[in-house]
């Protein structure tokens, strides 16, 4: 029967088909040309800048001075250190804040969602000037904390202040995500088992949003680590206090130490790539959309 | 119940590493003092005699054209006036300015930016530049600067005179030892310490030990004393000048005062024509007025 109609049918599906698929062809040639081109030209642009810095180093670096090893080890010290505690505040106030914002409609939900994500799309010197008229020596509550004998200007509390407001909009929206992600029934299920809610928190949900999380840490972590405008705006540059890696970079390349910059660099960019091949691995292993 | 204990030992740790910097609200810095060299760029204002510049001839072509100005960061508002006024003079005349630490616009000319002139705020980097093929002709002397130790409206510290700045606890701001300014800012630091009598023990160790940001240029430096955030500066005269009110004044003494001398060139590879025009109006009693409107020393 099957092959009987195919018979009947066939010369002229296949004609017809071999018309339209050569048709195809040619437009889709020409397209996936042009596609695969400005592809290219995107990726030549986006990769060319970097193995610039490599290439440049080679050409004319005058090595490594003991100077340069010396603000590479401080800086990054510091870097390592202020993101670190950054990262423990934002994943300690932003896995409630995330959770309540993905399961609670409660009143001014919507705004403060769009408080929280508002740091991500501030430009860093905005940030830096509303850190300082907030904590600065003469600012909102800057003003007040003096009084009581504390100043954060010019200290590594300071860079970690600005490094918690422009990382914690990252965490805070993919823990949200990952919260909203897990199955409500599980949740129950486990509720009608018996289990606490903190047990069911504990057993349950955070453990299914736990890829998320992680995911939005390291987003988190990263954005603190490349921290910049903010800083030098409201935390100044002294090495070892609050000099981190890019404003290290920032002052080795503004004096004239294009070597020592490059050389930084670098080693930003080599850990920037070690965490995105982390959050890929991350995302294939648990097969759940992290980014 | 092992996850809320690991969650109250993370928080622990992130209050005590937030809370150490936070308690000791001046950080103790263990800090070198400033290298003090021998001064190469300036000399001390006191025993400074700078040849008169060279007049130059040159007027702007007919129909102007666009002239980009590289410029140390403390020539803003004064070449901001000059701007203003030769772009009134000189009808499809278009100046376009780039402010930075002067040693930032070497490295930026150095990687190819296109300029048509080059006004530093010391000899050193219009040396660098020069020994980098950056420079064409020969740079002239065109205005003078002196430094000034500037504090807040306030004066939160109450300082009035030089040696408070090695008042320990001070909140002291330079621009980095690379930057013009802050090379001479040090210089001067470095003078003063040399008069013991005056400035006590280990001035320089002392200031050192009380710099809390290293800024890139002297307008950062400026906004972080007018911000309040910082007790002094050591700020070119010119910049309080323009700071006004929003800053207290504090002079350094001619003996221990830096005179800065600041050249300009046209650069290789950019407009001569204009660029020569240019220079000609700075060093013009018309451009040199402006310069002195802005608390500048003028050369002639």
């Amino acid at each position: 029967m099957q092959s009987l109609v195919r018979t009947h049918h066939g010369p002229h599906a296949q004609a017809d088909s071999a018309l339209t698929s050569n048709a195809l062809t040619l437009t889709e040639r020409t397209m996936r040309g042009v596609a695969v081109c400005s592809a290219a030209a995107l990726v030549l642009f986006l990769s060319l800048p970097l193995v610039a810095m490599f290439w440049r180093l080679l050409r004319d670096g005058r090595g490594v001075t003991p100077e340069a090893l010396a603000t590479l080890r401080e800086a990054m010290t510091l870097s390592l250190l202020t993101t670190a505690v950054a990262m423990a505040i934002v994943v300690i106030t932003g896995v409630p804040l995330a959770f309540f914002l993905a399961r609670r409609p409660f009143p001014g939900a919507r705004l403060i969602d769009t408080l929280v994500d508002l740091p991500i799309v501030l430009p860093p010197a905005v940030a830096g000037i509303a850190l300082l008229v907030a904590f600065g020596r003469n600012g909102m509550v800057g003003r007040w904390l003096a009084t009581m004998g504390v100043t954060l200007g010019f200290t590594t509390a300071a860079v970690i202040l600005a490094q918690v407001f422009v990382a914690a909009p990252f965490f805070v929206r993919a823990a949200k995500s990952g919260f909203q992600r897990v199955d409500m029934d599980l949740e129950e299920a486990a509720a009608d088992l018996g289990a606490t809610p903190l047990r069911t928190l504990r057993t349950v949900t955070l453990p299914m949003a736990l890829p998320s999380l992680v995911a939005g840490a390291v987003l988190a972590w990263a954005r603190a680590l490349g921290e910049f405008g903010a800083t030098i705006m409201f935390a100044g540059n002294f090495p070892g206090v609050t000099q981190t890696m890019p404003l290290a970079i920032y002052a080795r390349f503004g004096a004239g130490d294009l070597t020592s910059a490059l050389i930084l660099s670098l080693v930003l960019l080599i850990a920037s790539v070690v965490v995105l091949f982390g959050l890929r691995l991350l995302a294939s292993r648990t097969a759940t959309p992290v980014m | 119940m092992n996850a809320i204990t690991r969650r109250a030992a993370a928080a622990a740790l992130g209050l005590a590493l937030l809370g150490a910097p936070l308690l000791g609200a001046a950080p103790a810095r263990a800090q070198a003092p400033f290298d003090c060299p021998e001064p190469v760029a300036a000399s001390p204002a006191a025993a400074a005699a700078s040849p008169a510049p060279m007049t130059m001839d040159a007027a702007f072509p007919d129909g102007g054209g666009a002239l980009t100005v590289f410029a140390a960061a403390s020539l803003t508002d004064a070449f901001g006036e000059i701007k203003a006024d030769l772009e009134a003079e000189h009808p499809g005349l278009a100046i376009t300015y780039n402010f930075a630490g002067s040693q930032a616009l070497v490295t930026q000319l150095a990687e190819g930016a296109e300029a048509d002139v080059f006004a530093s705020a010391n000899n050193t980097q219009m040396k660098a530049a020069q020994e980098q093929d950056l420079i064409s002709g020969d740079p002239v002397t065109f205005v003078r600067n002196q430094l000034v130790i500037v504090t807040p409206a306030d004066n939160p510290a109450g300082i009035d005179a030089p040696d408070d700045l090695g008042a320990s606890g001070l909140r002291l701001v330079l621009a980095q030892a690379d930057v013009p300014v802050g090379r001479y800012a040090r210089e001067a630091v470095c003078g003063m310490s040399e008069d013991t009598a005056a400035f006590g023990e280990d001035f320089v160790g002392r200031v050192a030990a009380n710099v809390v940001s290293e800024e890139e240029d002297v307008r950062d430096v400026l906004t972080k004393v007018e911000l309040g955030e910082a007790d002094a500066g050591i700020v070119y005269v010119s910049d309080a000048y323009i700071s006004g009110d929003q800053v207290q004044q504090i002079e350094i003494p001619a003996d221990f005062n830096i005179l800065a001398t600041y050249p300009i060139a046209a650069t290789a590879g950019g407009d001569a024509a204009l660029g020569d025009a240019f220079i000609a109006y700075v060093l013009s009693d018309e451009g040199q007025a402006t310069l002195a409107d802005f608390g500048f020393d003028p050369v002639s």
